[in-house]
């Protein structure tokens, strides 16, 4: 596959879901973006913002399984996962695995605070080892495989915040903000007349192949050595221990309980590399990096009690780490 | 993916980045050179002028130079080091200028056998297109910085004084050094050049002549005046240029020794005039003074009474002398001062030796004036506490008040205008012109009290 090839269809993906879903161009991109980086998104936004549609409708457009698993107190993990169960066969009875809605290509989580953190955890090992383990025995997921939970930043009564080890498996975590009243009265028309947009399949029927030569293709995205040392140094100045960041980063650290992980750097890069193919480069530049920097490490770093204090926000931190940490 | 015919035929582009990073390295160069060579030539070209005007040898102003070099070739070296650009850095330094979003960056510091290669011949030719955006002359022109700026100014102006303001104060420069050394440093100079050696030998002559205290002063002056003539002379047949500058610097040493021949004996006459002291042998001044003294003949003057206090002294009328005598104040200080070597009342034969060879010099010892009195221990030193009567001691009558007495000789002199501006200005104390006293003065006294003393009220029904 040639760089053209991929800004091409991720192109043609963008457009489809901008059919239905009206603005949110930035989280479209970075949805995209993190599913070719093979990685997970949260997104966070009040309710009614359309991002079951956003899921959908891109779940659509790439012509895959897709799966919607509503998140409540009383979810069970075999209710994800799936379970044994048994069955007749030939009149033998014997116990058949069925496969719970883990076992799609796109899979929303709705909600995914509203579940205990028992249920909560068996979605941990579906996103990062790509297997469940039921009863003993592995099931291998879907290819492409992503996970894209939604959470409520209001009606926090009764719910359950993920723990740190399960926001650190999202590869994104993005900011579904409300509606300028321009796409407000786009929305409007889309959805109280008589048409609507329909979502035109982009991928052709064996497109989990296309999909994983898109994904390989952005990890063979160039970056230079000073591009990785400055995510280094990004990533190194939200840290807490004194060994990893220099003293010009003390009014951000007061406010950090823990850093970001590497696997924030990793999420760095490979985003930064994918909105290089995206823009047409085959290269990673400075503007990549700042441009993914806030939705791969806005869920990494946690905040201690001051910053909770003070309302400050972790971009707000992001800003004045990228302030500090200078380019070269 | 389509990679541009002219990518694979032009250079490529990272070679742009090396070339822009030598272009930096030189600027960097130029910046280092630009500060510290003006000072370095400044430096050089001072100790080359001490050489010039001699004030430094040939060994002294190479070796000065040689370091002033160095140091300015290590500062240079130091300075340069660390603002000489790194590829990456020039590599973002190209990117900003031609807009490019990276690609140099990416290219000049990529391995490219861990990236694909379509990729990387990708990025060459995407690069190859910003190359045409930049221009060496135009975007990055070799600005002089202001360090350097000043550094330049700075060191133009120092070696500006060093040029036109060290001559004006070399003569001052000059006066410091004898005459006849720098007549010696001329003579060496002048022997090396052709055609001057008779001069020179002449001229190491003459210093010599002049360093002689047993030759007259005349005579050193007729020496110096007869040398300049012969240099003038020389200076009229010279042609080259080196031996007139020599000439003339010579001409210029024996015009400054000449003015201060002269002055010099202008002062000594002087000073033989006022048979003042200084740094004159003292026997001419003695015999000055003495036959001053004998032209004169008033006794008016101070070494007159000094005469008389010596002889007074040695009288052992010590005891009355006048306190207020400046002259005697110090003798007696010094007389204080030298209470612990007062003679050994166990030898008095050797001090009267002593004294007596004293008297045999006569008065031309005792009337060298008052600096000698105060410098030299006193001639007429008092007697061990034994030989004074009782109730005197060294310092006169004990328990005595010592009272201002105008003797009435003095008053009569006061009364011609012979002693009034003496009297006034001994010991810069402002004498009484009422006399006063514990003894009624004669009726024919001037300034006498005509009022009488009214007698005391207890004494009234008394004395009548």
């Amino acid at each position: 596959m040639e760089p053209e090839q991929f800004q091409q269809v991720f192109n043609r993906l963008e457009t489809e879901v901008q059919k239905v879903i009206v603005g949110h161009h930035d989280v479209i991109r970075k949805v995209l973006i993190a599913f070719f980086g093979g990685g997970h998104v949260l997104l966070e936004g009040v309710p009614g913002l359309g991002k079951t549609l956003l899921v959908k409708s891109l779940s659509e457009a790439l012509g895959m399984t897709f799966k919607r698993i509503q998140f409540t107190p009383d979810l069970m993990p075999s209710d994800i996962v799936g379970t044994e169960v048994l069955a007749e066969t030939n009149g033998r009875r014997e116990f058949q695995f069925k496969k719970g809605p883990i076992f799609a290509h796109v899979v929303l989580a709705d909600e995914i605070n509203r579940a205990t953190p028992k249920t909560q955890s068996a979605v941990l090992e579906a996103m990062e080892e790509r297997q469940v383990t039921v009863f003993g025995e592995s099931h291998i997921l879907e290819s492409p495989f992503m996970v894209l939970a939604t959470q409520n930043p209001i009606e926090l009564e009764g719910t359950y915040p993920l723990p740190e080890a399960q926001l650190d498996r999202f590869f994104f975590k993005l900011l579904v903000a409300p509606p300028a009243p321009a796409e407000l009265r786009e929305i409007l028309k889309r959805t109280t007349g008589t048409e609507t947009g329909d979502v035109a399949k982009v991928l052709p029927e064996d497109g989990g192949k296309l999909v994983n030569e898109m994904k390989h293709l952005l990890r063979q995205v160039m970056v230079a050595p000073p591009i990785e040392d400055y995510v280094v140094r990004l990533v190194h100045a939200t840290q807490t221990d004194a060994h990893n960041g220099g003293p010009g980063q003390a009014s951000v650290k007061q406010y950090i309980r823990f850093g970001s992980s590497p696997r924030g750097a990793q999420s760095v890069i490979l985003g930064a590399k994918g909105n290089a193919l995206v823009e047409g480069r085959v290269h990673v530049s400075y503007e990549d990096v700042e441009k993914v920097v806030f939705p791969a490490l806005r869920h990494r770093i946690i905040l201690n009690f001051q910053a909770e204090a003070e309302n400050v926000s972790t971009d707000q931190l992001i800003v004045e780490v990228l302030r500090q940490v200078p380019r070269n | 993916m389509q990679i541009p015919a002219n990518a694979v035929v032009r250079d490529r582009p990272e070679s742009l980045v090396s070339r822009l990073a030598a272009r930096l390295r030189h600027h960097a160069l130029w910046d280092s050179l630009l500060l510290f060579v003006p000072p370095v030539l400044a430096c050089v070209y001072t100790v080359f002028f001490l050489h010039r005007i001699a004030i430094i040898d040939e060994m002294h102003f190479f070796l000065v130079a040689a370091v002033a070099v160095a140091l300015g070739l290590l500062a240079v070296t130091l300075r340069m080091r660390p603002r000489r650009p790194s590829i990456m850095s020039t590599a973002r330094l190209a990117d900003e200028k031609s807009g490019a979003k990276d690609h140099f960056l990416t290219l000049s510091t990529i391995d490219p056998e861990h990236c694909a290669p379509s990729f990387v011949a990708r990025l060459r030719a995407e690069t190859d297109d910003y190359r045409g955006r930049i221009e060496f002359k135009r975007d990055f022109p070799y600005k002089p910085k202001r360090s350097a700026l000043a550094s330049i100014f700075f060191s133009l102006l120092f070696a500006g004084i060093i040029h036109w303001v060290w001559p004006l104060a070399l003569p001052l420069i000059r006066a410091a050094i004898p005459v006849p050394e720098q007549l010696r440093e001329l003579s060496q100079k002048m022997a090396a050049a052709p055609g001057l050696k008779n001069l020179a030998q002449e001229l190491k002559a003459l210093a010599a002549k002049l360093e002689d205290p047993k030759v007259p002063e005349q005579e050193k002056q007729a020496a110096v005046q007869e040398m300049e003539k012969k240099i003038e002379e020389q200076q009229k047949k010279e042609e080259q240029k080196e031996n007139r500058d020599l000439l003339s610097q010579a001409a210029n040493t024996l015009e400054g020794t000449e003015k201060q021949q002269s002055a010099s004996g202008k002062d000594q006459q002087k000073d033989q005039q006022q048979g003042a002291g200084g740094i004159q042998s003292n026997l001419p001044q003695r015999g000055e003074g003495e036959s001053k003294q004998s032209q004169d003949g008033s006794g008016d003057s101070k070494q007159e009474r000094d005469t008389q206090l010596g002889q007074d002294i040695q009288q052992g009328k010590l005891s009355q002398g006048n306190p207020k005598e400046p002259g005697q104040e110090k003798n007696q200080q010094n007389q204080g001062d030298d209470r612990n070597k007062q003679p050994d009342p166990n030898q008095p034969g050797k001090e009267q030796s002593k004294e007596k060879a004293d008297k045999n010099q006569g008065g031309t010892k005792e009337g060298a004036g008052r600096n000698q009195a105060s410098e030299e221990p006193p001639q007429g030193a008092p007697p061990a506490d034994r030989f004074y009567k009782a109730g005197e001691g060294k310092d006169g009558i004990k328990g005595a008040r010592y009272v201002t007495v105008q003797l009435p000789e003095e008053v009569v002199a006061d009364t011609k205008g012979e002693r009034m501006a003496t009297k006034e200005s001994k010991g810069n104390r402002v004498g009484a012109k009422v006399p006063v006293s514990n003894m009624p003065l004669p009726a024919h006294v001037p300034n006498a009290p005509t009022e009488k003393q009214q007698l005391p009220m207890e004494y009234r029904g008394i004395i009548r």
